[in-house]
C-alpha cells in the first residue's frame, strides 16, 4: 500500500508542468470612453448636453502610466456630424473641464490647461488617471427652431506623446 | 435586494469599459528587409465596443503627413483585439517623420451611435 502511495505521487510530480504566464508593463495612454453625451432640447433652438438642459455630459478618462509622456487635447464639436438638413448658421458653444483626479499632484491640471478654439489641452505630467467632461451646446439662427431629425455631433479626444 | 445590488453592479461595471490604447510611447525605427527603408512596430489594443476600425498616420513636427507604407491604413479590429503592425517609411522621410497615430473611425450607420473619437499619438525619439 504505501509502496502504491509513494508511486502515485512520482507519477503525479511527473505530470505537472509549469505554465508560464509572461507579462509587459510599459508606458502607454489610454483613452477611454466612460460616458458617451447625450443632447438635450431645453428650447426649439437649441441643443445642449448641460444636465440642466436635458442632456448628459460626456466624459472621458485618461490612463496614463509614465509621467510627463503625454498631452491630452480635448475639440469639442463645431459642426454637426449628421443632421436634417440646416439653411441658417449654428452658433457652437463648448468647454472642457477636468472632472476628476487620481492624485493630489493633478490638481493643478484645470488651472494650467491651454484653450484654443474649440480644444484645451493639458499637460499630464503625474501618471495616474485623469477624468474629463465636456459641455456642448449648439443654437439655431436668431431663435429659430431647428428642424425635428436626428443631430450628431463628436467630440475628439486624443493622446499625443511628448 | 442583494440580487438587484448585484445586478447593479454588473451594469455599472460593463458600462465603463471603452477604451482605445497604443503601445509603445516613443516607438524606434529600425533596419527592414528593403534596402533604404525603415521599419517600426507598433501595436493596439480595441477596448470599445462602439469602434472597429482604426486609420493610421505618420505626421512631421508640423503635423504635415509623411509617406508610409503599411498592411492597411485603416484596420479594422474587433472588440477586445490585439494588433501588431508595421509601417515603412523612406530613411529620408524617417528623419521628420514625428508622430505616428491611430484614430477611431465613426460610423454614421453605427447602431452604437458613438459620439466620442479617440486618437493616440506615439512619438519618434
Amino acid at each position: 500500500m504505501k509502496k502504491f502511495l509513494i508511486l502515485a505521487l512520482m507519477t503525479g510530480a511527473v505530470m505537472a508542468e509549469e505554465v508560464p504566464i509572461v507579462g509587459n508593463v510599459q508606458s502607454k495612454c489610454i483613452i477611454n470612453t466612460d460616458k458617451a453625451g447625450v443632447y438635450g432640447n431645453p428650447t426649439a433652438d437649441k441643443l445642449s448636453t448641460a444636465p440642466a438642459d436635458g442632456g448628459v455630459l460626456p466624459i472621458v478618462r485618461y490612463d496614463v502610466s509614465l509621467a510627463g509622456a503625454y498631452t491630452a487635447k480635448v475639440t469639442t464639436p463645431t459642426s454637426f456630424s449628421a443632421s436634417p438638413s440646416l439653411n441658417d448658421t449654428v452658433t457652437w458653444t463648448g468647454s472642457t473641464e477636468v472632472h476628476e483626479v487620481s492624485d493630489a499632484a493633478m490638481s493643478d491640471y484645470e488651472a494650467n490647461k491651454v484653450t484654443y478654439d474649440a480644444t484645451t489641452e493639458y499637460d499630464l505630467h503625474t501618471a495616474g488617471t485623469t477624468w474629463f467632461k465636456m459641455s456642448s451646446t449648439a443654437e439655431y439662427g436668431y431663435g429659430k427652431s431647428f428642424p425635428g431629425g436626428t443631430y450628431r455631433a463628436v467630440v475628439v479626444a486624443e493622446c499625443i506623446a511628448n | 435586494m442583494q440580487t438587484l445590488l448585484i445586478l447593479l453592479a454588473f451594469s455599472l461595471l460593463s458600462a465603463a469599459v471603452e477604451a482605445h490604447e497604443m503601445t509603445p510611447t516613443h516607438p524606434k525605427f529600425e533596419v527592414s528587409h528593403v534596402e533604404g527603408v525603415y521599419k517600426a512596430r507598433l501595436a493596439m489594443f480595441n477596448k470599445r465596443k462602439d469602434v472597429e476600425y482604426y486609420e493610421i498616420g505618420v505626421f512631421d513636427e508640423k503635423w504635415e503627413p509623411v509617406p508610409f507604407v503599411s498592411a492597411y491604413k485603416v484596420m479594422r479590429m474587433p472588440y477586445l483585439s490585439h494588433v501588431q503592425f508595421d509601417i515603412y517609411v523612406s530613411a529620408m522621410d524617417s528623419t521628420i517623420a514625428e508622430y505616428v497615430c491611430s484614430v477611431s473611425k465613426l460610423r454614421e450607420n453605427s447602431d452604437k451611435k458613438p459620439l466620442v473619437a479617440t486618437r493616440i499619438c506615439s512619438r519618434f525619439k
